[in-house]
């Protein structure tokens, strides 16, 4: 028998447990009874984190595509087919006709290398990752107001708050271990406001439950706002000493009476104001939020106005506050940290500043690096639809599942000329590919993952990976080899860490053995740095905090008489995304057979529909048979379906329309119409 | 009784792996103790209970039921070393008694008496608990018996096996250990078995109201850990995965905190809420079982407690029930 400390590979939260294994096989988990997050908890996910590893479905080898067919093939000749096609179609097209999609679910030094690749070798800023669809809103509109793109605080300071806002995060499902926090921090006296028009578990505990319509925060907020502003509730103090703006923000505010507030959000101009009031009076106040508030068309704006209401208030700088965007994937953290992202290096330096540039191009050997930045994920699709880009580059993504309007998305990558994708399984997109290079997955790697917190934490190998698979880092480093670039041979993913920590200063502090046991929080500038559990204490990263007032735009998709339902995607508790991994894990595709849409009891009546019912679900994009599912859990005119499954795949119907700045889809907004088949 | 000094405790289970799978209580790198393997981390005897459950050594997370190649059972692989396991505190041996009634009654569960017909059972006890605390005597149903007088160990063997595995070790306890021992296998009050037993009446009794199960149903986040953690939980679901050539049946640990568990093919769930499942679980321990077994079900080891992140382990609720119904 044999235990192995490493971190969960599902969500952002940063559970470590023990890998228990027995001769090579993986045979359970035990939780870390003292990690400071975990403590000696996990969630159904995590207990079951060991039961896909050694699937029969697992790649095991390189498949190249001919006459039609995938067929196994032999590392080399899959290198060098990948190797040889990009520099031809860059040869043909342009160093831009190609694009890198990294992943969140890979490590730090994973996302750091394939942004390596990109620029250094294929000399491209076009590097992305499922950020883009998740949490770019953050990146940006965090940025702006406050220098950082990350959770100011962390998740102890869940034991140490007086109210928590719950905005567009359904927490105890999907940062099970964060949701646990706050659902033992309300039996400890915090109070608790949840705004989603879901009636999800938190909603049960609140004080204040408000359910307003889909698209609406912005109204919302800036209702919210209005009052403290009006009734003098706002913390001057710490306005005039620490912000900057807002006069502006006052002004953009001054009309968003609660009534005006409650017309557009559907709620009770009261219950604005009992939020107002009852936010306002903590003492200490954090706001938590999730996909629920980035994944809009005004997905920044959204983020903007949170900002604004936590610098308000004052809430911002000391222990219980902040503004704590909730990162879903086990290391979109460490994605963007990493520079995986078309603007960034590591560390958000800018490839548009040539100091910068110049840093990595002298550190990588190379004389210039690309000064142009490269398209973001969800334009690279529309690019390629539109025949600009030629070959896609995809590592452990899975985008004909989560990208919106499924049928584009398919179409998008079958119009490519190349599509490489590096995989543990043979997924739907890897289905579409001309190159699949079989990949190994957490618990058969070392690395880091960093946690929603900034908390970089170590992977390491429990067991080996099935048949010629390999880790990515290794894989990215052969095919580096094989353009001809001498600069990416590592032994280890230590000395991977090593580069990185010289050139990226918010990790400059980072080893991996200091990461024993549990991890240190960014920035960490050197290494004697003990690491950074709250930002902007005495100022912002960027100075001062901007107020950053946005006008209120609607969903670009309305409902009609034609669809009359608005349709919201999101993920269930047993599931994980397009559910590669969870799908083949026994206990939690048991919870979750199949696709399902939630349903109101008032509208199921109207439709003459009841629970377990087939449904046809139809929007502009396209149309899937699913289950319904009829409960309370929705508003009346609102449907909700989660999207991990193939078959009545959300994402058929979703909306490719994107936020003009962070380029996020618009997931939680587009009109269907739901029928009873026969 | 023999006598093992702290400078020999290495040696002595090195020693003992040429003929056993020796498991016994460990450190592991971040602090988390465990049963393990030797080598897996510091051997760590001290310190109380260890956070995982025991009883995996012989009903593991996951385990293999047969594999099937081009459609021919494949024989179970001999089993290799018999398991030595040392940690049961006396509430774990409690633990361990009911489940090997329980897997041995009716269609007696082949796999798990694999691995436990020819193990090695030694309790733990003494004043090695969490900051010296004692560790009650167990009542001898094992096969030996490490108990920590302050300076050394005293093993008791009760068991041909347990005789064996000691033969060599010195017999010389002095009597003021001895007399340690005796003293401390005195049973000491225990509020909380009193708390578990009053909980169990008013079950019993159906004084606990619905309205108690949905406020308790409400905090839980089916983690599952209650369950799993559970050193008399004793339900496993069952997965085939196939290829092309060969089917590989396998079990493992399931939870009837899980909507799936008793969902019917329609789709149906007679216990179609945390609520009915919570109440299940907590009325399975505490009222079902002895009427069925004759005995509480929740032998206090505490491990659900430490593993619910939301405080609705066994004694949490059962606290809770006794103060609002009792």
């Amino acid at each position: 028998m044999k235990r192995t400390l490493t971190v969960c590979p599902y969500c952002g939260t940063g559970c470590t447990f023990y890998l228990v294994s027995d001769n090579g096989r993986l045979v359970g988990v035990e939780p870390s009874t003292t990690h400071p997050v975990s403590r000696g908890g996990l969630c159904i996910k995590g207990w079951n984190a060991f039961a896909f590893v050694h699937h029969p479905d697992r790649l095991t080898t390189p498949l190249i595509r001919r006459d039609g067919l995938l067929q196994a093939a032999s590392w080399d000749d899959a290198l060098n087919l990948v190797v040889e096609k990009l520099k031809g179609l860059q040869k043909n097209y342009g160093t831009d006709a190609v694009m890198f999609a990294s992943s969140a679910k890979a490590t730090n030094e994973e996302n750091y290398l394939l942004m390596k690749l990109a620029r250094a070798v294929f000399s491209t800023n076009n590097i992305d990752h499922c950020a883009r669809l998740c949490h770019s809103s953050t990146v940006t509109g965090l940025a702006e107001t406050f220098g950082s793109g990350a959770m100011t605080n962390s998740i102890s300071c869940f034991d140490q708050t007086d109210l928590i806002l719950v905005i567009g995060s359904n927490t105890t499902e999907q940062h099970p271990l964060i949701g646990s926090r706050i659902l033992n921090a309300v039996r400890s006296g915090t109070q608790l406001i949840v705004a989603d028009n879901r009636r999800i578990r938190l909603a049960r505990q609140a004080d204040l439950h408000l359910r307003h319509k889909n698209g609406s925060d912005v109204a919302l907020l800036h209702g919210i706002m209005h009052v403290i502003i009006a009734e003098d509730l706002a913390e001057e103090k710490f306005i005039s000493s620490r912000t900057e703006n807002y006069a502006a923000l006052t002004e953009s505010v001054a009309e968003w009476t609660p009534e005006r507030a409650a017309t557009i959000t559907g709620l009770e101009a009261t219950e604005i104001i009992a939020a107002a009031r009852l936010f306002a009076s903590a003492e200490r106040a954090m706001i938590v939020y999730s996909m629920g508030i980035t994944q809009h068309s005004h997905g920044v704006d959204n983020v903007r106005c949170i900002a604004s209401l936590a610098m308000l208030t004052g809430n911002v700088g000391r222990p219980g506050t902040g503004v704590n965007p909730l990162r879903g994937q086990n290391n979109v953290q460490g994605g963007c940290d990493m520079g995986a992202l078309p603007d960034l290096y590591s560390g958000y330096q800018k490839v548009s500043d040539p100091q910068l540039r110049e840093k990595f191009a002298s550190s990588w050997g190379l004389k210039s690096l690309p000064a142009t930045p490269g398209l973001p994920l969800t334009r690279a699709m529309n690019a390629a639809t539109e025949g600009q880009l030629k070959a896609m580059f995809i590592m452990g993504e899975n985008p004909v599942i989560s990208d919106p309007d499924q049928r584009h998305a398919v179409a998008t990558l079958q119009n490519l000329e190349l599509l490489v994708v590096q995989d543990i399984f043979l997924t739907e997109t890897a289905a579409l590919a001309d190159i699949v290079l079989p990949a190994a997955c957490y618990a058969e790697k070392d690395g880091t993952f960093t946690s929603t917190e900034r908390r970089i934490q170590r992977l390491q190998k429990a067991v080996e990976p099935p048949g010629e698979a390999r880790a990515d880092w290794e894989i990215i480093c052969r095919i580096a080899e094989r353009a001809g670039y001498p600069g990416m041979r590592y032994s280890t993913t230590s000395e991977i860490m090593e580069e990185i920590a010289t050139l990226t200063p918010i990790y400059g502090g980072i080893n991996h053995e200091r990461l024993d046991p549990h991890g240190l929080q960014w920035p960490c500038p050197d290494i004697d740095h003990p690491g950074t559990p709250l930002l902007h204490v005495d100022g912002f990263t960027r100075g001062l905090g901007r107020f950053s007032p946005v006008d209120h735009r609607l969903s670009a998709e309305q409902t009609d008489e034609a669809y009359p339902f608005v349709l919201t995607t999101g993920r269930t508790y047993f599931h994980w995304h397009t559910g590669s991994m969870t799908r083949r894990t026994h206990l939690l595709n048991r919870e979750e057979p199949h696709s399902f849409i939630e349903l109101h009891p008032d509208d199921a009546a109207t439709l003459g529909v009841r629970n377990r019912d087939e449904l046809l679900v139809s929007s502009r994009r396209g149309r899937l048979k699913t289950q319904a599912r009829v409960t309370e859990m929705v508003i009346p005119g609102v449907v909700f379906m989660p999207f991990h499954f193939a078959e009545g795949a959300a994402n058929t119907l979703t909306n490719n329309v994107l936020d003009p700045e962070s380029s996020i889809p618009e997931f939680k907004v587009c009109a269907v119409q739901v029928e009873k088949l026969p | 009784m023999k006598i093992l000094t702290p400078n020999k405790v290495d040696s002595f289970f090195q020693l003992l792996t040429q003929k056993w799978d020796v498991r016994l209580p460990i450190v592991l790198t971040d602090g988390t103790r465990v049963i393990s393997s030797l080598g897996d981390g510091s051997i760590a005897l001290h310190g109380g209970a260890v956070s995982s459950k025991p009883t995996a050594a012989f009903f593991p997370q996951h385990s293999s039921v047969f594999i099937s190649v081009n459609g021919l059972i494949q024989e179970q692989t001999t089993p290799g070393l018999p398991i030595f396991v040392l940690g049961f505190t006396d509430r774990d041996l409690e633990c361990l008694r009911f489940i090997d009634r329980f897997f041995a009654n009716g269609l007696r569960d082949d796999i798990y008496f694999t691995l436990r017909s020819n193990a090695v059972v030694a309790g733990i006890s003494g004043y090695c608990g969490v900051n010296g605390a004692l560790l009650q005597p167990s009542s001898g149903n094992c096969d030996l018996e490490f108990f920590w007088d302050g300076c050394r160990w005293l093993i008791i063997p009760y068991s041909g096996a347990g005789n064996e595995i000691v033969a060599d070790l010195p017999d010389s306890a002095p009597p003021e250990a001895i007399e340690a021992f005796k003293k401390a296998s005195t049973a000491l009050p225990d509020e909380n078995e009193k708390i578990l037993r009053q909980a169990s009446e008013l079950l019993r009794a159906d004084r606990v109201p619905d309205s108690f199960w949905s406020e308790i149903g409400d905090r839980c986040i089916s983690c599952t850990g209650c369950n799993l953690a559970c050193p008399t939980c004793t339900c496993f679901g069952v997965q085939d995965w196939r290829s092309s050539k060969t089917i590989e049946r396998s079990r493992m640990w399931d939870s009837c905190q899980l909507d799936g568990f008793m969902r019917e093919a329609s789709g149906h769930n007679p216990l179609g809420t945390e609520a009915l499942r919570t109440r299940r679980r907590i009325h399975h321990k505490l009222a079902a079982d002895p009427e069925k077994w004759g005995d509480i079900s929740c032998f206090l080891c505490g491990r659900c407690d430490k593993a619910c992140p939301t405080g609705i382990g066994i004694l949490a609720v059962a606290k809770e029930l006794v103060a609002r119904f009792a």
